[in-house]
């Protein structure tokens, strides 16, 4: 199929309201999700994704993707009123974002992280039509014990996921990857902790243990402190961004796009990072660098464009290799598999109007996340005062339909809230969920293709290194573990 | 105190766990055929090597630099009484798991949404009634006749 014929085809599939209604509802729930502190983007997934279920997958990955990237934007609004991020990835915007609105320019503010999210989207939505395609083709020649090599070093982001412990989340990986073995083993079909159970021969149930672990802990949360949430919203004020005011962050904006794209093609680094290093990249060569931390409004475009500019280069190697680049792509990924879908580089051969789809759907949720911001910005203060003691008993009656609705079955809703007391411990105990949940997806792939390559091979470990591609990725993984040791090294000795 | 670190505690239950895996769960729990040459492809080789990765993770932790057994992400209440809490909403999780095929999702989902709600202290009691009331209907509608979800409707009230 020649690319105009891709092109088509993806206009043809996306071509209609359905799909459009898809993404702006989607955009529309992840600003509000992102938007309202303790909900966050990830939980505003993982919640959306039971209602994708009767959608043609089309859709309801839209629908996903647009709840994606209206959550990173959302997740800027509570950062910059109220100083607490709706997402990690807003911790950056922070810096300038809240002392602008102590000055009463909240709404300036606000206005300048619209402008250098939907710039940044822009950006990663281009580079990512641009690289997958590539990426995907390269990855056709891969067999078992490349995918091993690949997923191998995969496993790897869990270091970028860990949060202030890598050891704990490592941990919490290995639980994860313990968890992935009950069911039927792969090869033989033999039971594994399934204790002649016919519910856990199939495995634990995805959306079961990841809204465990992402929805289930804020429930109870609240019941360890009812109150703890409460605070108040600030008034955004008269003063609005100027076009004077995007064009002198504009090179600013820009590079914080490119370094969203780069940090957000690696599987594992995420937006924080990325958000972080766009505003210190801003503040080290701006005019302006001593008015940083006090209310630059270049501080707020860069550290916005760095964590936007993350959204769609994630899916670089979730669509091109079939690899998360983020938790929240790992939740996008059960959206796939839930609709027989298995992202990767088959996916542009077999299903490659679905991709174009996709691409044509993300280039309009930039614009629409444009439209969509606008108006939350001044809807906010309405937003905000949802009541999280009425909210929360919703998210758990939402949660439970929506565990149900997958397999209807009761059993997956007393999975998911076991893994909502596994997840509040982890929290408790900071043990970070989100490599628990990484591994629970990469186990049975690393699994599965160590044993076809050890099948293929008749039990030569020499398979594991017979090609280039093989020795590039064990190459990646040991640089990428010499980058934690080190970073380990630098962090106890700061 | 013996143990004062958060990761020497769990470096030391990790091990227990590991220990556990290998020598009870593994062997009982994990069925592998008896005619398997290489031993790679055993469906008990995997876990054995988690178990193994999990026993070095738990070493390391307890050895590593300590960090204090506070949380600094919850914030710390004193007293018995948000423990107390905790089981509380155990309990309810717990009979809403026993009430979901009894009573139908529906009804059981109001009463858990009543339930959390007060339970939860909320200020505005007649929102949450409405509330409760009209989300698991809105649900049991969405799933029930858009998504063609089968809602387990119990042995008492029935909706259409």
């Amino acid at each position: 199929m020649s690319f105009y014929d891709s092109i088509l085809a993806g206009i043809s599939l996306v071509g209609n309201v359905d799909a459009f209604l898809s993404l702006f509802i989607g955009i529309v729930v992840g600003v509000i999700g992102g938007a309202i502190p303790g909900l966050s983007a990830t939980m505003a997934v993982a919640l959306t994704l039971p209602f994708t279920f009767p959608m043609q997958p089309i859709n309801g990955i839209l629908l996903l993707l647009g709840v994606y990237k209206g959550g990173i934007f959302g997740g800027s609004i509570p950062a910059i009123l109220i100083k607490t991020p709706g997402t990690p990835a807003s911790s950056a915007t922070i810096l300038d974002g809240y002392p602008l609105a102590e000055k009463g320019q909240a709404g300036k503010a606000l206005g300048m992280a619209l402008w250098a999210s939907c710039t940044a989207d822009v950006v990663s939505n281009l580079s990512l039509i641009l690289f997958a395609g590539w990426l995907a083709s390269f990855a056709l020649n891969f067999g078992p014990p490349e995918f091993f090599a690949l997923i191998f070093f995969s496993l790897t982001i869990i270091a970028g996921v860990s949060g202030d412990s890598l050891l704990r989340g490592t941990l919490s990986a290995v639980a994860g990857l313990i968890l992935a073995t009950v069911g039927l083993d792969l090869v033989y079909g033999t039971n594994r902790f399934t204790f002649g159970d016919s519910n856990l021969m199939g495995g634990l149930n995805f959306i079961a243990v990841l809204i465990g672990l992402f929805a289930i802990p804020e429930v109870i949360a609240m019941a360890w402190d009812p109150t703890g949430h409460l605070g108040k919203a600030r008034s955004l004020g008269k003063s609005w961004v100027t076009f004077r005011e995007y064009k002198n962050s504009f090179f600013s904006i820009i590079r914080g796009s490119v370094i969203g794209v780069i940090l957000g093609s690696i599987p594992g680094i995420g937006a924080a990072p990325s958000a972080f290093l766009s505003y210190s990249e801003a503040r080290r060569t701006s005019k302006n660098k001593e008015n940083f931390g006090k209310g630059e409004i270049e501080g707020v475009a860069a550290a916005e464009a760095g964590n936007n500019g993350v959204a769609g280069a994630t899916l670089i190697p979730l669509l091109a290799l079939g690899v998360p680049g983020d938790v929240i792509t790992a939740i996008i990924i059960g959206a796939f598999m839930i609709h027989g879908l298995q992202p990767g580089p088959m996916m542009f051969v077999l299903n490659v109007d679905i991709i174009y789809g996709l691409f044509i759907g993300l280039i309009v949720s930039s614009v629409m996340l444009f439209a969509v911001g606008s108006v939350a910005i001044r809807a906010f203060r309405y937003v905000a005062d949802v009541p999280k003691r009425i909210l929360m008993p919703a998210v758990l009656v939402l949660c439970i339909y929506g565990v149900f609705a997958v397999n209807n079955n009761i059993f997956d809703v007393g999975v998911m809230f076991a893994m909502g007391w596994l997840g509040y411990l982890m929290l408790r105990t900071r043990i970070p969920a989100a490599p628990f949940l990484i591994a629970f997806i990469l186990g049975p792939l690393l699994e599965d293709n160590f044993r076809q390559s050890m099948l293929m091979s008749g039990g030569d470990v020499a398979v594991f290194v017979r090609g280039p591609i093989t020795w590039a990725f064990w190459t990646f993984s040991l640089i990428a573990i010499a980058a934690i040791y080190k970073s380990v090294r630098t962090a106890k000795t700061a | 105190m013996l143990f004062n670190g958060l990761n020497r505690w769990l470096g030391v239950f990790t091990l227990i766990f590991s220990a556990f895996l290998a020598f009870y769960a593994i062997p009982n729990w994990v069925y592998s055929p008896s005619n398997i040459r290489n031993i790679v492809l055993s469906p008990t080789f995997w876990p054995y090597v988690l178990a193994g990765i999990l026993a070095l993770a738990g070493f390391a932790l307890i050895i590593t630099k300590q960090t204090p057994t506070s949380d600094g992400d919850t914030p710390d209440i004193g007293g018995m009484l948000p423990y107390v809490r905790l089981v509380v909403l155990a309990i309810i999780m717990g009979l809403t798991m026993y009430l979901l095929p009894r009573l139908g999702m529906v009804w059981t989902t109001m009463l858990t949404f009543v339930a959390t709600a007060f339970f939860f202290g909320t200020r505005y009691p007649k929102a949450a009634i409405i509330s409760a009331v009209l989300v698991p209907l809105i649900l049991y509608a969405f799933f029930a006749h858009v998504a063609g979800v089968a809602i387990p409707q119990g042995n008492f009230v029935r909706l259409p």
